[in-house]
């Protein structure tokens, strides 16, 4: 796609009357919020389904549920109730076992979490009855350790997006930066939704790796939004204030719509590559991230900023009932001679 | 004529760039290439553990140098263990993570680490015939051990050394040869002494369970045995020798340990982790790179270039600072890779706009690398800041992550603009590249 043949990109020159861009995006404000409010709505009916019947609002994996995983290649093919015989003897038959169709050979077996003789045991015994293997994995979580790594990764969540709401409001001012948060939150909420909805239907789970992709979310959605905001900014001081602040904001996202777009594409790419050619391990990470970065830029553009207008607008359309003017609603220090 | 000379001497500094950064990526490159990868243990196979400390009645609480303590015999057992480069580290007030990676046999590393290896020589109080027997015939200590034993203070902390002793002739069984401390010899020939002939046995325990009872001889009545060496024989093979030797040479651990985490990867795994990590870094930079010359064209090219330079110098210093690629690690690179990208995305938007407003080439240039630096600053800035915060709170292979990506983007820094900036003008020094055209804004538009 090529979409920047603007021909007006220099404001200044174009001083009063419209501007000419080629998106009116913040015409159509009620159809991207309804947008993001449908699956929000998707998201949260998951997490609360899955409140319900897991117990908690995402599908928590070995992790964070604690428990014990062996993934074991047979050497021949083998049968699932063969697993489930031998893992009986142990009292772990409804342990969750799924078996490769494909081969019949490769199995992952999850049991709630064993002790290291009691795992050697049920090795010994699957050796025994169901046949030699080689083992590839063994995951043993305890059930404190679990929790600990569950509370780490929320708190880790938590003091990320303190980080970035205090850069935040240290770079603008009061209302860009929390139009900016509330689209980060936007993008964290809604890839949680999307992931229990995914829990849900496809068995999904979140590990410390999905820890970990919202918090890149958070690092990495910030910069369109901060992007778009530094143009509009730019622009109101280039741009005669007969120009509504609509058509600013409208400018300002056309002009960085294919650097916010390409700098996101670029990076879902590669993890693109990784959900493509990656093992199973990053698969599951590379998608939170796809999905995080899509809902990112996504907002930046369709949420951020017309939130903006619609909360300048009310603001402003205050300050004319009340005839006041000790301060131009629309007047904005421009602290940082900022670009793109 | 003043202007082409001006231009050649552009010319020649954008040529001694060129020749830096030749130099620079030629450097980086040897010193890094010249090494071999570490491969963390999800990618080479090993097992990574946290053990736990459980207070017990002899040790109620667990404090700072009770774990000291821990650490140092699992340190001692793990140097036992002949692993490359384990890692033994305290993790909050009672636990322990140890790495081994590419243990050979993870079971029996695991079980070699977690006994607290208690060894303790006792008086036997009846005659070995009157000891209780197990369903196998062998001699038991009973439901109460301290009805047919008693304990004389000869424990593991008085001896000096322990060594597996091959099987002596017609014997099939291993032993361990025990070398007592002074104090240890002494309590052993006393113990002795007293048992010489009685038939009673002394009571060899590990851990609370008799594993031999042998029976003194009446020769050493007198003198009881002296020397300060014994031997425990039991139905050891060479593997149980060894590791028992190892773990009473370490001594006994201070407190019971319990694992609560061990994930173990075979080392098939890892090699097909290993490979699809590969095929997915370089499908991931294949991407990249036909995105970037089909949208950006020429300066698509040159930030291609600059990308393969940022995938080696990354690659390089990731070896010369010695970082242990993991699977989040190696996720944390192929990302990196098309974040770096992300500035020159940024420039070349904004070389677009420029040419579009109608400046110059040269100009528009210049002017979209000055423009772009605070945005491209900035949007690194918040990534690095969760670096930061994942570092600190996150444990084990996860950090890799933050360490990959961070260091990714501090070398993007150099690569997507100094490299970009030098490649771009130099390129420029040739004439029949100077067309926008070749910087995918349409002429009609770089005219309006």
């Amino acid at each position: 796609m090529n979409g920047q043949e603007i021909s007006s990109t220099d404001p200044a020159v174009q001083a009063s009357g419209s501007l000419n861009y080629r998106f009116d995006i913040v015409k159509r404000s009620r159809l991207w919020f309804t947008l993001s409010l449908a699956v929000l709505l998707v998201g949260l009916t998951s997490m609360a389904f899955s409140l319900a019947s897991l117990g908690t609002p995402l599908r928590l994996g070995l992790d964070f549920s604690g428990g014990t995983l062996l993934d074991l290649s047979f050497e021949q093919a083998i049968t699932t109730e063969e697993l489930r015989q031998a893992l009986q003897k142990h009292n772990l038959g409804s342990s969750i076992i799924q078996l490769d169709t494909t081969t019949s050979q490769d199995a992952l077996i999850r049991m709630p979490p064993l002790l290291e003789e009691e795992r050697l045991a049920v090795e010994a015994t699957l050796r025994e009855e169901v046949g030699t293997f080689e083992r590839n994995l063994v995951e043993t979580v305890g059930p404190t350790v679990g929790r600990l790594l569950l509370r780490s990764g929320i708190l880790a969540v938590l003091i990320s997006f303190g980080l970035i709401v205090v850069y935040l409001s240290l770079r603008f001012q009061l209302d860009y930066a929390v139009f900016a948060i509330l689209a980060l939150l936007h993008d964290v909420v809604l890839t949680m939704g999307v992931f229990a909805f995914l829990g849900l239907t496809v068995g999904m789970e979140v590990d410390s790796l999905f820890v970990v992709a919202l918090l890149t979310i958070i690092g990495f959605s910030v910069n369109d939004t901060v992007v778009i905001y530094d143009r509009i900014r730019e622009n109101r001081r280039l741009i005669s204030r007969k120009v509504s602040f609509a058509e600013v904001v409208n400018l300002s996202l056309n002009q960085t719509f294919a650097r916010s777009l390409n700098t996101t594409l670029t990076t879902m790419l590669p993890l693109i590559a990784i959900t493509i050619w990656g093992g199973v391990t990053l698969k599951g990470f590379a998608i939170a991230l796809l999905v995080g970065f899509g809902f990112g830029v996504y907002s930046s553009i369709f949420i951020a900023s017309p939130l903006l207008v619609w909360w300048r607008q009310r603001r402003s359309a205050r300050f004319v009932e009340e005839v006041n003017a000790d301060r131009d609603p629309q007047q904005l220090p421009s602290d940082s001679p900022s670009s793109l | 004529m003043v202007k082409s000379s001006g231009s050649l001497l552009n010319r020649l500094a954008f040529l001694r760039g060129l020749i830096f950064i030749l130099a620079v990526v030629v450097a980086l490159v040897y010193l890094g290439f010249s090494r071999e990868v570490r491969l963390g243990l999800d990618l080479k196979g090993g097992t990574q553990l946290t053990l736990q400390a459980l207070p017990s009645e002899e040790v109620p609480e667990i404090t700072p140098d009770v774990m000291q303590g821990v650490e140092a015999v699992i340190q001692q057992r793990i140097n036992g263990l002949g692993v490359a480069e384990p890692l033994v580290q305290i993790s909050g007030q009672d636990r322990l993570f140890v790495q081994l990676p590419g243990v050979a046999d993870p079971d029996r590393a695991i079980a070699l680490l977690g006994d607290t290896a208690q060894l303790d020589f006792r008086k036997g109080l009846v005659p070995v015939s009157a000891l209780p027997r197990n369903e196998l015939g062998e001699v038991t200590a009973g439901e109460d051990p301290d009805v047919v034993f008693e304990r004389v203070g000869l424990t593991g902390d008085l001896l000096r050394n322990a060594y597996p002793q091959a099987p002596r002739r017609g014997s099939q069984t291993w032993e361990v040869l025990l070398e007592f401390k002074p104090e240890g010899a002494e309590k052993f020939t006393q113990l002795t002494r007293e048992l010489a002939g009685t038939g009673r046995p002394l009571g060899i325990f590990l851990d609370d369970v008799l594993i031999s009872a042998p029976v003194v001889g009446p020769e050493f009545a007198r003198t009881g045995i002296t020397g300060g060496t014994a031997v425990i024989t039991g139905n050891f093979s060479v593997e149980t020798a060894t590791d028992l030797a190892v773990k009473l040479k370490a001594g006994a651990l201070p407190a019971r340990i319990q694992v609560i985490e061990n994930r173990t990867v075979g080392a098939t795994l890892g090699e097909v982790s290993v490979r699809r990590s590969l095929y997915a870094g370089i499908g991931g930079i294949v991407l990249v790179f036909i995105f970037m010359v089909a949208y950006y064209r020429l300066p698509g090219l040159i930030a291609d270039v600059a990308l393969l330079i940022y995938a080696l110098c990354t690659f390089a210093l990731f070896q010369l600072l010695g970082v242990t690629m993991t699977l989040p690690g190696i996720a944390g690179f192929i990302l990196s890779i098309g974040m770096a990208v992300d500035a020159n995305v940024l420039i070349f938007e904004r070389i677009k706009e420029e040419l579009r407003s109608g400046k110059s080439l040269y100009k528009s240039i210049s002017e979209g690398f000055n423009r772009a630096f605070s945005s491209i600053l900035d949007s690194n800035v918040t990534t690095l800041l969760v670096c930061a915060v994942l570092f600190w709170l996150g444990i084990g292979l996860v950090k890799g992550f933050a360490v990959t990506l961070a260091i990714g983007i501090l070398v993007s820094f150099f690569t997507a603009i100094t490299c970009t900036r030098t490649l771009l003008l130099t390129v420029m020094g040739i004439p029949s590249l100077r067309k926008p055209h070749f910087y995918g804004v349409r002429v009609e538009a770089a005219q309006s």
